[in-house]
């Protein structure tokens, strides 16, 4: 059932794209698809860590997305951004071990 | 070199740096999956039918949770229900030439298919877009399938202070900054990304991230609409 109605969300589109004309209304909102999708991905896992189904802030994973954000832009460059992101991530952690 | 040889391999290449990003979240899911009491046989039949991995983790967490067989598929499909905006969005960039493909190219519609033939494949020139999603597709399914398997055998051998979780938003990250091009796009990016840190924790089911996608989107058109009728955009 999981797998027949993901094919149905998946394929359903691109069946039908040709013969039903896509109205202007939806075309507009359709172009912000990629940034929205993308940016809601994103967002949850920097600045939340889930323990038992609760979520809790995580300044650390947030401070490291922002670094990764600013490479990202700059660079374009996805194995920077990793390196980036987990470097500060992995600093983060042992600066927090340090102190506390 | 074939043209199809060229772009499945263009695909399988451009789609490469985020099998980083998935070869963590595999092991997990195989992990789970093993938790749940599955073997091998189901969770690499899982992975090849649903082949979404962010909803075989929510179905396979829900199951070691003892929920109901209702609301497990309910939850994945929610959590899938963003496939459906993705397909709509990718078609007019297929479907053309998609030719006798066309029936079966919704399945290998994934996050990261989708983002590198968006982001990447379309504006080449030396690519048959249709083979180069279908090759990004395949090298990511091949990894999907190791990584799972290796995570139902090894369960949870790397330790969580790694937190290589992490890396799975680092790489959706990477791939969202090409497609901020212009202002409004940055709008919709912070608009999209204020719902999603209000409404994930707030709203049941995991269904805050497909809310605030929409929400992004409505902004996005909105703000491009107000630009129509006035100034140029850019």
């Amino acid at each position: 059932m999981l797998a027949a109605g993901t094919l149905l969300f998946r394929s359903i589109p691109i069946w039908l794209h040709g013969s039903v004309k896509t109205p202007a209304w939806l075309e507009r909102l359709l172009r912000h698809v990629p940034a929205a999708a993308l940016t809601a991905l994103v967002v949850p896992g920097s600045l939340y860590t889930k323990a038992n189904g609760a979520y809790q802030l995580a300044p650390t994973r947030t401070v490291a997305a922002l670094a990764a954000l600013l490479i990202a832009l700059r660079t374009k460059n996805m194995i920077a951004t990793l390196i980036a992101g987990m470097a500060v991530l992995w600093a983060g952690q042992a600066l927090v071990a340090l102190v506390s | 070199m074939s043209r199809t040889t060229h772009s499945m391999r263009a695909g399988a290449k451009d789609v490469s740096p985020i099998i980083l990003g998935i070869i963590p979240f595999g092991l997990v899911t195989g992990a789970a999956v093993a938790s749940a009491g599955f073997g091998l046989a189901e969770a690499a039949g899982m992975s090849l039918l649903v082949n979404a991995g962010a909803s075989q983790l929510a179905a396979t967490s829900l199951f070691i949770e003892g929920a109901s067989l209702f609301v497990v598929i309910g939850t994945a499909l929610i959590v899938n229900a963003r496939m459906f905006i993705y397909a709509t969005s990718i078609a007019p960039v297929i479907s053309p030439t998609a030719g006798k493909l066309r029936p079966v190219l919704g399945h290998p519609l994934l996050d990261q298919t989708y983002a590198v033939t968006m982001t990447y494949g379309r504006h080449r020139d030396d690519v048959d877009v249709v083979w180069y999603f279908v090759g990004s597709w395949l090298c990511l399914a091949s990894v999907w399938q190791v990584t799972n398997i290796v995570g139902v055998l090894a369960g949870s051998f790397i330790p969580a202070e790694w937190a290589l979780d992490f890396t799975v938003p680092l790489v959706f990250l990477a791939m969202l900054a090409p497609t901020l091009k212009h202002r409004i796009d940055g709008e919709t990016a912070v608009a999209t990304a204020v719902a999603a840190a209000v409404l994930v924790p707030l709203l049941p089911l995991q269904t805050g991230l497909p809310a605030a996608i929409i929400i992004g989107m409505v902004w996005g058109a909105a703000r491009d609409r107000a630009n129509a009728s006035g100034q140029v955009r850019e």
